[in-house]
């Protein structure tokens, strides 16, 4: 910007004032001072955002590129003098890049990351399946109960996964269900722990609501008059759902899968439970490879920092790629209308 | 409803005959509301085995004891038990689980008697400040995100990518920074009182800190989205008239910005109220559910021995959510659902 022809009577105008004083009554009295004071705060915000959301990451990459041996020596902190305190700012002891083909010997690290991608898949298809049905009922059909069964959906998706924790676990381990206070036993299930079946019903039905959310709002927007046509053309109603209506809502689906796709990815609770062992044969994702460095190697520093960098990294480029997607979503999913 | 008022489908063209073609021929000649309940029987059979029986089942379990081996009904003695705290001695593992928390003094409101009690406080205090900071801090973000600048979608990648990472590895990130054998951060704040300095991640008070601001760094990005949305959504134009009218900034804030963004701020907090109550993952990664006792994590820890009482712990989790959840229902339904 032009800060050249600044007008020098500020400054000449009297010598008696300090500089913080001549300063602050410049601010007030002159418009071009104050847009560039908002625009230093705008910076200083800026900059402690961005310093503050990814300092954490570095972190990661510190503890992963330096060798466990040095971690575990201890004396290895560097201060950071900022404003009289030694602020504490740790720098990477070492180049080690090995640690992040260790992750993969040390515990199948590959097999909990593709877990993760087979039950965020899986869940993500069942979820925009259901959905779109849903979505396609609450944003294009006049009926009777569609306000009260569209509160209904959710009212049930914010209980806490602990209030369905217990049943949902007897009925997994192959315990008969039982009908509630009428004591009618209905069928054993089959013994779902373990399996990607006890982790993909509590998923889809938990990251269910969201997505109804989103597509009722994209699908109340395709103009009636394409659906007709369709309809003209011979098509089925659910032939104009996913043939028509779907793909002009292509933005939409692609959203709520992204969305979908990431909670599971991310998912604590069900992922930590269902999987008994933590095993990867036995279908734990994620949370179970990280977690074992946590409770069985609890000294390779470095290789639970390098973990954490390689199953953040999928998440890492898809909000990168699908950022807009993200935005719109969360957005969209939360205030309607 | 089955009226033969849609016989110009497509169906009737062909004269194939099966269960496919039959199942089809029936669909489209179902009347409006008959199709859209048709659409939802997959959705709400879902919602219906994964959370509705789940939830009536847990209420019915809590009013038992022994469920697993010899049930016998009590009534409501588990949640007599739980409030007056005569349950503790009946946890399981209370020589680990119970006396850590209850001896450690230097936590003032973990030190309630009885554990439900403190779990109780435990849970309150993390949803109220972190709420409370990642609205504050959110804010902020929302503004610096509200202009235009060069570099604003890498700026808004960068404050996304905490809310889009497991919580595993977020748990991973700060128990690293805590840990006795790389917390590079303990020493520092331990100087200031703000975290014990030794056993940090032992510690109730410490521990509760670091996953309150743990919290606060991965959730404020989805407070910031959603309040940008409100900002997004207000007229430039009374910007304008006030710039014409000779409003300062600060009163631009005070008079358009913050009212104006207030609805979506509103929705936003009890949004995040109501995901804060159901910590657990955070905790169970960080330090551990014995040092600081959410509700869900009472659930978790108690389930596998005694079904009765983790099934009213369960319950009374899920009671106190329902309130912040009838608040979002009333709030839709001034809406106008």
């Amino acid at each position: 910007m032009a800060t050249a022809n600044e007008p020098p009577t500020q400054s000449s105008d009297d010598e008696n004032p300090g500089p913080l004083e001549r300063w602050t009554v410049g601010v007030v009295n002159d418009p071009d001072k104050r847009s560039r004071l908002y625009r230093a705060l705008f910076y200083v915000a800026c900059g402690f955002f961005l310093v503050t959301t990814l300092f954490p990451f570095y972190w990661l990459l510190v503890l992963a590129l330096t060798p466990n041996a040095a971690i575990l020596s201890g004396d290895w902190e560097v201060t950071l003098p900022i404003v009289g305190t030694e602020l504490p700012f740790p720098t990477p002891q070492g180049f080690n890049v090995s640690a992040f083909v260790e992750v993969f010997q040390q515990v199948p690290f590959h097999l909990y990351v593709f877990n993760s991608f087979v039950l965020a898949t899986v869940t993500t298809v069942i979820v925009i399946v259901l959905a779109s049905l849903a979505g396609y009922v609450f944003g294009r059909l006049e009926f009777p109960g569609r306000g009260l069964l569209m509160l209904a959906v959710l009212a049930i998706s914010y209980f806490p996964p602990a209030a369905f924790l217990i049943p949902l676990f007897d009925a997994f381990l192959g315990n008969a269900v039982v009908v509630p206070f009428l004591g009618i036993e209905l069928f054993a299930p089959p013994r779902l722990v373990n399996t990607p079946g006890s982790m993909i019903m509590p998923f889809s039905a938990l990251f269910l609501p969201l997505a109804i959310f989103i597509l009722t709002t994209f699908y109340s927007q395709i103009p009636d008059g394409l659906e007709d046509a369709a309809r003209v053309e011979g098509t089925t109603r659910l032939g104009a759902l996913f043939r028509v209506i779907m793909p002009l809502s292509a933005p939409g689906v692609a959203t709520a899968a992204v969305l979908t796709f990431i909670a599971v990815y991310n998912e604590y609770f069900f992922s930590s439970i269902m999987a008994l062992q933590n095993e990867p044969n036995q279908w734990s994702p994620l949370v179970g490879g990280i977690l074992s460095y946590q409770t069985q190697y609890t000294t390779d520093f470095n290789l639970m920092a390098a973990a954490s960098i390689v199953g953040v990294l999928p998440m890492l480029i898809l909000v990168v790629v699908a950022q807009e997607k993200i935005v719109s979503g969360l957005t969209e999913g939360a205030l309607k209308e | 409803m089955g009226t033969e008022d849609r016989t110009a489908g497509p169906a009737r063209q062909t004269n194939r005959s099966g269960p496919v073609v039959a199942f089809t021929r029936w669909m489209e000649n179902l009347g409006e509301t008959g199709f859209a309940y048709l659409l939802l029987t997959p959705v709400f059979l879902l919602l219906g085995t994964i959370a509705l029986y789940p939830l009536l089942r847990t209420f019915e379990l809590s009013l038992y004891q022994n469920v697993l081996s010899d049930p016998e009904f009590v009534g409501l003695e588990n949640y007599v038990q739980l409030f007056t705290g005569a349950a503790d001695a009946r946890m399981p593992g209370t020589t680990t689980f119970l006396p850590e928390i209850a001896v450690s003094s230097s936590f003032p409101f973990v030190h309630v008697s009885g554990l439900l009690r403190s779990a109780l406080a435990v849970t309150i205090i993390f949803t109220v400040v972190s709420v409370l900071f990642e609205t504050i801090i959110g804010f902020g973000q929302a503004l610096v995100l509200d202009r235009e600048f060069r570099g604003r979608r890498w700026v808004r990648a960068a404050i996304i990518i905490p809310w889009a990472i497991p919580i595993v590895i977020q748990g991973m990130i700060f128990y690293l920074m805590f840990h006795p054998d790389t917390g590079f951060l303990t020493e520092y704040l331990a100087s200031w009182g703000l975290v014990a300095p030794t056993n940090t991640l032992n510690d109730p008070a410490s521990s509760l800190l670091i996953v309150t601001v743990a919290d606060i760094w991965k959730t404020t990005a989805f407070m910031a989205l959603l309040i940008l949305a409100g900002l997004q959504s207000i007229d430039r134009s009374l910007y304008d008239v006030a710039e014409v009218a000779g409003a300062s900034k600060w009163q631009q804030f005070k008079l358009i910005t913050f009212p104006l963004v207030l609805p979506a701020l509103g929705i936003a907090v009890l949004f995040r109220t109501i995901d804060a109550m159901r910590i657990y993952g955070l905790v169970d990664s960080v330090s551990g559910c014995t040092t600081v006792p959410s509700l869900s994590c009472m659930v978790v820890e108690t389930f596998n021995t005694n079904r009765g009482l983790a099934s009213a712990i369960a319950f009374v989790t899920a009671g106190i959510i329902a309130i912040a959840v009838l608040g979002v229902i009333y709030q839709q339904y001034k809406e106008g659902f």
